[in-house]
Order: structure tokens, then C-alpha cells, then sequence
């Protein structure tokens, strides 16, 4: 009896949330089984979740890629792209983050509401004036475009995360460290920094997918298609007004969106296990 | 200067100089572009307050894409912070399956704006797609066209949106880890019931979390542009089309680029003030004292 | 002894520094690139054309860029800003006169003069659908014809024949008698490209898109719109909520190909000739697609020869010479056209047509004929370049046209909306 009350709302638990997780999955299911399925007979079996015949061909025809150039190729690409850009990323705006919570001074406010609004203009807009600019810099064709700038901090996003990460850290810490004598960098360093890891792990997180999708910066700035990333790659499967292989197309996307699932899987165990707690106790 | 100061500006450097370099040169750029006429591949020529004038006077289209934007944003940003939070604390129960649970509820954010998406998406609410088969495995064959209607087509935008709530969850679960067990324990010591943990202790420090996922939010969902390029595209009879969609299309298929950038400046106007209003609210029910 | 030793030594050495030098000069890479937009069969037929010449010139280096269609021209757009542009790309008829007029593209006059460009075999009226004012800015690169095909399978199975050059009275009678007989509906174009609206204008004589106007009476462009309003009301015309299901312009999801029920398919689509292809491979098994004129009551007013696709050298080559020279063997070499396997329409060459005619795919001979045969002896001169404004128009027909189909307007007021609102964005206003 007692083993039933303690098992029952576990396993009415279980079975809500696993419910509602294979709603929310269902589509990529779909897209997953489609990717197997002969590539002429995607949209007309759409409805049919499981395929009738079992077809690794999507995936061998959309690894090879095009112009001589596997997707591995990509994939490294993106891999790289995605990688430098979410350390600088994650690294700068958690400085700035530092700065802007635990130090007042002049102009604060300012940049604040500079890094508010910088978020507030529609990027399809900067489109122009970003190539131009990058253009003076010699930057075409390379990847600076995508990785340089992210090492200062330019997604606000992150900076206010982190920002009201660091607020929820209770004061009297810095305060304590303070009076031992310790630097602002050595607060940064011994302090904020490892109680901010489920912060980090989770701008990382967002950062990662967000430059392995980035697929408009990559278009304008990349030229050779040596140098594609994924997210790029991927667009030319699909092209209107031409014969387009939808079938490698879900192959690809399927595998493309793995690194991301990786990292998040490997990641979350840090929202977990949570770090932060055992050194606010008391 | 104080050390205090210093070390504020020393933290803050990577940001100061991005923004000169990466952010200011581009945003000015782009407002002088919006008192230009301006079509990519000529050189800008100033007209003024042209653009502005002619958007408040002679634009249906952009009043209509303006209103549409508010509903999507007013229906879709409350119903994903409610679906982020609430299952960031069903998801909150450390078991076995939590990591893969989590995986499941996150994994929709991750593919994000694809083509495969888009396909999806339109292959779900066909009139005899996935949703149709199951309503009609209910009694009578059901094939109402969902985003061949004007009034269900942007429901299927609000959908598509509400349904990535996963980087809203990923923020909540992180900041509900930082809530010190200590004052659970606490609590448990007084005799508090789990619900008058949740209002007491939970809900209080997390609303700093709260308001900045509202902030965020509400930002992205004024500048939301995928759902809409990716699937409708505005249709049917412009009833799902998004003020950032209508002022892409503006500036890269009409190349009326100065006006498309006039009307980034609106818009950059509008969800200022919005957010200067949410700012406003934040002392009435954002807790914020140390522990 | 030793002294000439050195001598022999030290003139040997100079003379191979001498070659080498020389050597390095006329072997000195030339770099071009070379972009367009199209599908990864085109994309794979470029690359192995570019590397055959490459094979022939050994200086020349290819590096090939290509974009699905919209993001082709976003980025051709950005980099014509910064001045950043390939060497030689692929132009679109739309753009044309867009591009030129802001002096981004090479006129390839000289060449043909000093005969780098050999275009001797090439059609003069072909020839000249790149020409805006006095300058050839682009050059075509295979040939295009508004096509009708249609799903010969099912109208065989059902008695029903099919003639070319139609008129509108008997194409609405076969609409009507296929959706009778058969369920199938029919797909006027909707929304896909304004050619149909202007291929109706042109049977009136009229050019719809001109410099800073619409042509025709506010009564001229009403039959943009009647057809939709009466196709709709008898119930022939596929219901433009199926068009919200779909993305329009894709193959794959053309209603000629692709749904679930009769209502919601089409048994012909409104097309050019070189998408032939494309719509047979996306067909179900089983079912042959025929290809025919559009419907039209002056059917050699109306229909033209479209250059499919140009290549246009650009203003920030640095090598428009190595590019023209490239153009060149691209127009005559018969390699490089068997390569091709005429992906992008039929080669612009009289003389490469007929030579590679025979490598070419059944569905692809079929083509080679319609345009021959069908369209060449009935058809005239393709409408100048659109002005700019005219991507704007286009849109408003799209609207429009929805909105007749879903019956919030009547075609008269669609054509009013068009006359009054159209004309002001073609002035500029």
C-alpha cells in the first residue's frame, strides 16, 4: 500500500511529462523518419510517420555534397565557427556582466541602455551597413565577420543574463573577500565566476545553437565553398523553381542539429547537479 | 577615479569597445539610410523625413503588419513564459529520466528556423495533414485548411513560436539552481506546505529572472521574423504578416531600403517604450534585495 | 678553364632564372569567380564545366559560388554595395536593367568586337535580350518558353486531346470538362511570377511594365483577373487555400504533381520550358507530363523566347578579359555543352544545339522541340527589361489576385486597385 503511494504519482508523473515531451518531439520525429524515406515519395507520404522501406540513400547522397566537397567539410566549418565564437562570447560578456553588477561607475546607466536598445533594431537592417563596414576591415571572405566581434561582448543578450545572474549572488560575499583583501579581478576570478557556472553553461548553450544556425551572416560573408558552415550548406538543398533532394536535405538537417543536441546533453547535467548551492550555504 | 570605478571600466572594456566598433557604426549607419532614398546598389541620396512621412501617411500595409506583430507578440509572449516556467518546475524533480526529459522539452528551440521546419509546419496544419488525420480519427473527416484562413493562419504562428519555448525554460531552470537549498530547508523546519514554498520562497527570487525573460521576450517577439518568412510569408491576404517581414521585403525586394530602414527605426522607437514601461513596473513585483 | 666553367655556370643560371621568370609571368593565375543560383544538379554540371576549362587554361582558377534563388540576390546586392561582386555572374531578365542602369556590368561590346566573344552563331533577337541602350550587358545562355504542361496520363486515360496554341475560349472549356470529368482542377499561375499577366497584355499588344507606367486601360487589366473570378465561381480553379499549404514555385509541391485529393491538384501548370525537368522527376510513377503553348486568342503576339539565364561580366572584375574569354568557350564549346547537358535551356548556339541535341535526356528533347518547332515559328519579341519598380507590382498582383480567389473583391475592383495603385508605384510615388 505504502509502496503505491509512493510509486503511483511517480509513475503519473512519468507518463504526463513523457506525453507531453512526444508531442513536443513529434515533429522532429516526422523529420527524422522522413530522412529515411525515398526522397520522391516524402510529400507524398507525409502523413505516414514510419516509412515503408528503410533508405540510408538520403543520407549517403546528402554527405556527399556538392562540388566535390563533403558535408564533413561543413560540419568542421561550423564546428570551428560556432566553437571560438561562443568561448568569446561567453568569456566577454561575463566580464562586462561583472563590471556592470558589482561596479558602480560613471556611464553605467548609459551603457546599459545602450546595450538594451543595440538589441531592439532588427538585424535584417544592419545587414548592409555591417558588410560595408566589415568590407573597410578587410573582412570578406573570412571568418572574422562571425567570430571577431563576438569577443566584445556585442550580443546584450548575454551581458543581461549574466548581469542578473551575478544580482541574485548575495553581496556580502564580495563584501567578505573585500575586507581579505581581494582585487575586483580577484572577486571575478575566486567568486563570481564559479558561482555563475549554470549562467555560463547556459549562455553557452544558447550561444553554440545560435552560431551553428546563423545562416545570414554566413551567406554574405563567406565567399569560397570551402569555407561553408552547415547552416549554409544546407539552404542549397532546397531551391526553388529547381529539382530539389528534400530527402538529403531532412538527412542533413537531422545530423545538423546533433553537435547542439550533444552539447546540451553534456552541458545540463551542470543545471543539474547545480554548483552554486554549496558555497551559499550559511 | 576609484578603484571601484576603475574596475568598472576595466570589466566593462570588451563592451565599450564592441559597441563603438561593432554596434554604433552600423546602427548610424543604418539611421541615415532611413532619411535616404536608398536602394543597396546606388548610392544614397538624403530626402529628409521622406520615408518617415510617407510611412505614417501613405502605408496601409504597414499599419496592418504593425497590428499584427502586437497580437502575435501579446498572445505568443505570455503563453511561452508560462509554458517555459511551468515546465522548468515540473522539470525541476531530479529523476533518472531528467536529463532526457529536458533534452525532449529543449530539443524544438534547437533546429530553430529551418526549411525542415518551415515544410513541417505547413505538412502539420494542411487540410489533410497530421492534425486533420487525428481530429478526423474522432468521428467525421476533418479538413478544415488551418493556414488557408485568415483567422486560424496566424494561430499557427503563435504555435509554431509557443512551441520553442526551450531557451526561456533552459534561464528558468538555471536561476531556479540558484536558489539556495538553505532557505528550503528552512522552510521545511517552519512546516511550510510545498505551495506556500513555491510563493514565498521560489516565485519571489525568481521574478529578476522572470522580468528579464519578459524583457527578452517581448523584444523578440516585436522583432520576430522567421515563423512568418519561413511559413506564410503573409499569407493569406496579408493576415500573418509580420512588421519585420513586410520591412525585409521592403528593403530587399522592393530595394526600398531607406524606407525599410525607416520603418527598423519605428520599430527600434516602439519596443524602447515598451520596455521603459516594463522597467517602470519592475519596482511593484521584481524582488530585489540581496539574500 | 676554370674561369669559363664559372662563366658557363653563371650564364646557365641566369638564362633558367631568366625562364623561370618568364614562365611564372604567362602562368600567373588568373582567379574568377563565377556565381549563380540553381540546384545542386546545376551546381554539380557548373563545377564540372568550369573544371573542364580550367583543364584547358591552366592559369585560369575557378572558384564557383552558388545560392539558392533569394539569397543569390541579397548577397549579389550586398557585395554591388561594397563592390565586392563575382567576376562573372548569372543575371536574371528581372534585374537586368536594374543592374545596368547603376553601372554594375561590363559591356561586353568590345569583346565581340576584338573577338574574344564569339557570338557569330548566336540569334541576333537572342542576342539583343541583353542588350539595355547601345551596350550588350549580358549574354544569354540558353532559351526559355512559357510552357504549359500538363498531365498527359490523365487526360489520355479520359479522351482528352490536347492542341497547341489554344485559345482562352477552348482552354476554359477543357478546364471546365477535365474538372467534370476527372475532379481535377486547374492552377492558372497563381501567384507564381507576373509573365502570365503580361503574356496575356502582350496578345493585346500591349507591354505591361513600362518606364513609368502601367500599359493598358483600367478594362485591359481586368482580364488579370476575370479568369481567377470565373475559374473560382464554376469551381475549376484550385482553391487559393491550397496554396497556403504549399510553397509556390517548388516543383515538388507544384498542385500538377503534388496532393492528396483531385480538389486539391491541377492537371496543367503554367510554366517555362527548362522547369520541365524538374516537374517530371517530382511527378508520381507512372505519369507522363506533355508540354504546350499557354492558352491565348493572338498566340504569336503572345508568346515569346525567353533568354532563360544570362551571364554578365561585372564592373569590379579584375579580369574581364579572362571572364569574356570564358563566356566564350561557354557559348561555342560543344564540351562544355555536353557537360551542361542544356540544365539551364537550350543552348544559345544553333550550331551546339544541334551537335549536343542527341546527348541529351528524352524530357530534354522534348523541350528542344516545343521550342523549335512550337514556339520559334509563332511566337515575337520578348518585352524589354522590367524597370525596378516592378518588383513592387508584382507583389500587388499576388494580393490581388488572392483576394479575388478568396472573393473578398470582384476582378473590377481588383483591376481598378491595380490601375490606380500599380501606375502610382510605377511613377515613383
Amino acid at each position: 500500500m505504502n509502496k503505491v503511494r509512493k510509486t503511483l504519482p511517480a509513475a503519473i508523473y512519468h507518463i504526463v511529462v513523457c506525453f507531453f515531451g512526444f508531442v513536443m518531439i513529434f515533429p522532429l520525429v516526422w523529420m527524422i523518419m522522413s530522412s529515411f524515406k525515398p526522397t520522391n515519395t516524402i510529400f507524398t507520404t507525409a502523413s505516414q510517420l514510419i516509412p515503408e522501406t528503410w533508405e540510408l540513400q538520403n543520407y549517403v547522397n546528402g554527405w556527399k555534397g556538392f562540388a566535390d566537397i563533403s558535408f564533413g567539410v561543413f560540419f568542421g566549418n561550423s564546428l570551428f565557427i560556432a566553437t571560438v565564437a561562443t568561448l568569446g562570447t561567453v568569456l566577454s560578456s561575463s566580464m562586462v556582466a561583472f563590471g556592470f553588477a558589482r561596479c558602480r561607475f560613471r556611464g553605467r546607466g548609459l551603457l546599459f541602455v545602450a546595450m538594451l536598445l543595440s538589441m531592439m533594431l532588427p538585424a535584417q537592417v544592419l545587414m548592409i551597413p555591417q558588410y560595408l563596414w566589415y568590407q573597410k576591415l578587410s573582412w570578406i571572405g573570412t571568418y572574422m565577420p562571425m567570430i571577431a566581434p563576438y569577443f566584445f561582448a556585442i550580443q546584450g543578450f548575454f551581458i543581461y543574463l549574466m548581469v542578473n545572474f551575478i544580482n541574485g549572488l548575495p553581496k556580502e560575499l564580495d563584501e567578505a573577500a573585500k575586507i581579505d583583501g581581494c582585487s575586483y579581478a580577484g572577486i571575478y576570478a575566486k567568486i563570481i565566476l564559479p558561482l555563475t557556472v549554470p549562467a555560463l553553461i547556459t549562455a553557452g548553450i544558447f550561444s553554440f545553437m545560435w552560431r551553428w544556425d546563423d545562416f545570414l551572416s554566413a551567406l554574405l560573408y563567406v565567399n569560397k565553398s570551402v569555407m561553408y558552415p552547415v547552416s549554409l550548406a544546407l539552404k542549397l538543398f532546397c531551391d526553388p523553381g529547381s529539382t530539389s533532394d528534400f530527402g538529403a536535405m531532412f538527412a542533413m538537417a537531422t545530423l545538423s542539429i546533433i553537435p547542439s543536441v550533444l552539447i546540451f546533453i553534456f552541458l545540463q547535467r551542470y543545471l543539474v547537479e547545480g554548483i552554486s548551492t554549496s558555497g551559499l550555504k550559511g | 577615479m576609484s578603484k571601484e570605478s576603475t574596475a568598472g571600466v576595466i570589466f566593462s572594456l570588451p563592451f565599450i569597445i564592441g559597441l563603438i566598433a561593432f554596434i554604433l557604426v552600423p546602427m548610424g549607419m543604418s539611421l541615415y539610410y532611413s532619411f535616404c532614398d536608398y536602394n543597396i546598389i546606388s548610392e544614397p541620396v538624403f530626402v529628409g523625413l521622406d520615408n518617415y512621412k510617407k510611412l505614417f501617411t501613405g502605408d496601409e500595409i504597414f499599419l496592418t503588419s504593425l497590428g499584427i506583430t502586437f497580437r502575435f507578440a501579446l498572445i505568443s509572449v505570455p503563453l511561452r513564459l508560462f509554458f517555459a516556467l511551468a515546465v522548468a518546475m515540473i522539470l525541476l524533480k531530479k529523476t533518472r529520466m531528467t536529463g532526457f526529459y529536458r533534452a525532449t522539452y529543449y530539443l524544438p528551440s534547437i533546429i530553430g528556423g529551418s526549411v525542415a521546419v518551415s515544410i513541417l509546419w505547413k505538412r502539420l496544419f494542411a487540410s489533410d495533414g497530421v492534425l486533420n488525420l487525428l481530429i478526423s480519427g474522432l468521428g467525421e473527416p476533418f479538413t478544415y485548411s488551418w493556414l488557408g484562413n485568415t483567422s486560424t493562419a496566424i494561430w499557427v504562428l503563435i504555435i509554431l513560436s509557443v512551441w520553442q519555448f526551450g531557451s526561456s525554460m533552459l534561464i528558468f531552470l538555471a536561476s531556479l539552481k540558484q536558489i539556495p537549498t538553505s532557505l528550503y530547508e528552512a522552510a521545511k523546519v517552519d512546516g511550510a506546505s510545498r505551495a506556500s514554498q513555491f510563493c514565498k520562497i521560489t516565485f519571489p527570487l525568481l521574478t529578476p529572472t522572470l522580468f528579464f525573460n519578459l524583457v527578452m521576450q517581448t523584444i523578440n517577439g516585436f522583432l520576430a521574423f522567421t515563423q512568418c518568412y519561413i511559413i506564410t510569408q503573409g499569407k493569406p491576404m496579408n493576415s500573418t504578416l509580420f512588421y519585420t517581414v513586410y520591412m525585409y521585403q521592403q528593403s530587399f525586394e522592393y530595394y526600398h531600403t531607406g524606407y525599410g530602414a525607416a520603418m527598423a527605426w519605428v520599430m527600434l522607437a516602439l519596443i524602447a517604450m515598451i520596455t521603459w514601461l516594463l522597467f517602470g513596473t519592475k519596482k511593484f513585483w521584481v524582488y530585489d534585495g540581496g539574500l | 678553364m676554370k674561369k669559363g666553367i664559372v662563366t658557363l655556370l653563371v650564364l646557365v643560371l641566369s638564362l633558367s632564372l631568366c625562364i623561370t621568370a618568364i614562365a611564372q609571368e604567362s602562368t600567373e593565375p588568373i582567379n574568377l569567380t563565377v556565381a549563380w543560383w540553381g540546384s545542386q544538379t546545376r551546381a554539380d554540371v557548373t563545377q564540372a564545366a568550369l573544371k573542364l576549362y580550367a583543364s584547358e587554361n591552366e592559369n585560369v582558377v575557378f572558384d564557383g559560388q552558388f545560392f539558392a534563388f533569394a539569397d543569390y540576390w541579397n548577397k549579389l546586392a550586398t557585395a554591388a554595395a561594397g563592390h565586392t561582386m563575382p567576376d562573372v555572374i548569372q543575371m536574371d531578365y528581372k534585374y537586368l536593367s536594374q543592374y545596368v542602369s547603376n553601372g554594375l556590368l561590363a559591356d561586353l561590346t568590345p569583346y565581340i568586337e576584338d573577338g574574344t566573344l564569339d557570338v557569330s552563331g548566336v540569334d541576333q533577337s537572342v542576342l539583343d535580350s541583353g542588350k539595355v541602350g547601345d551596350g550588350l550587358y549580358a549574354l544569354c545562355i540558353g532559351i526559355n518558353a512559357p510552357s504549359l504542361i500538363y498531365n498527359k496520363t490523365l487526360l489520355d486515360a479520359n479522351g482528352i486531346a490536347i492542341k497547341d496554341n489554344m485559345s482562352m475560349e477552348e482552354f476554359v472549356a477543357l478546364c471546365r470538362e477535365v474538372y467534370e470529368k476527372t475532379g481535377y482542377k486547374t492552377n492558372i499561375c497563381y501567384n507564381n511570377g507576373t509573365t502570365w499577366a503580361e503574356f496575356q497584355m502582350r496578345a493585346k499588344g500591349i507591354v505591361l511594365f513600362q518606364e513609368d507606367k502601367l500599359g493598358g486601360t483600367q478594362e485591359d487589366l481586368e482580364e488579370i483577373f476575370s479568369i481567377y473570378e470565373q475559374g473560382i465561381k464554376e469551381g475549376w480553379h484550385v482553391e487559393p487555400s491550397v496554396f497556403a499549404e504549399v510553397s509556390i514555385g517548388q516543383p515538388e509541391q507544384e498542385p500538377l504533381v503534388y496532393g492528396s485529393t483531385p480538389a486539391s491538384m491541377s492537371w496543367c501548370a503554367f510554366y517555362y520550358s527548362n522547369n520541365m525537368t524538374a516537374l517530371q522527376n517530382a511527378a508520381p510513377e507512372g505519369v507522363e507530363l506533355g508540354i504546350t503553348t499557354w492558352p491565348s486568342d493572338e498566340p504569336q503576339k503572345a508568346n515569346f523566347l525567353k533568354p532563360a539565364m544570362f551571364f554578365a561580366v561585372t564592373v569590379d572584375s579584375k579580369a574581364p578579359e579572362a571572364a569574356a574569354k570564358f563566356l566564350n568557350y561557354w557559348t561555342n564549346s560543344v564540351e562544355c555543352n555536353k557537360t551542361l547537358v542544356g540544365e539551364r535551356g537550350v543552348p544559345v548556339s544553333a550550331a551546339v544545339a544541334a551537335e549536343i541535341k542527341d546527348s541529351m535526356s528524352a524530357v530534354n528533347q522534348t523541350v528542344v522541340n516545343y521550342i523549335n518547332n512550337v514556339v520559334t515559328p509563332n511566337c515575337s519579341v520578348i518585352n524589354p527589361p522590367v524597370p525596378s519598380a516592378a518588383s513592387e507590382v508584382y507583389q500587388l498582383i499576388y494580393q490581388l489576385q488572392e483576394k479575388v480567389c478568396y472573393g473578398a473583391i470582384t476582378a473590377q475592383e481588383a483591376a481598378a486597385e491595380l490601375f490606380e495603385q500599380g501606375n502610382a508605384i510605377m511613377a515613383g510615388k
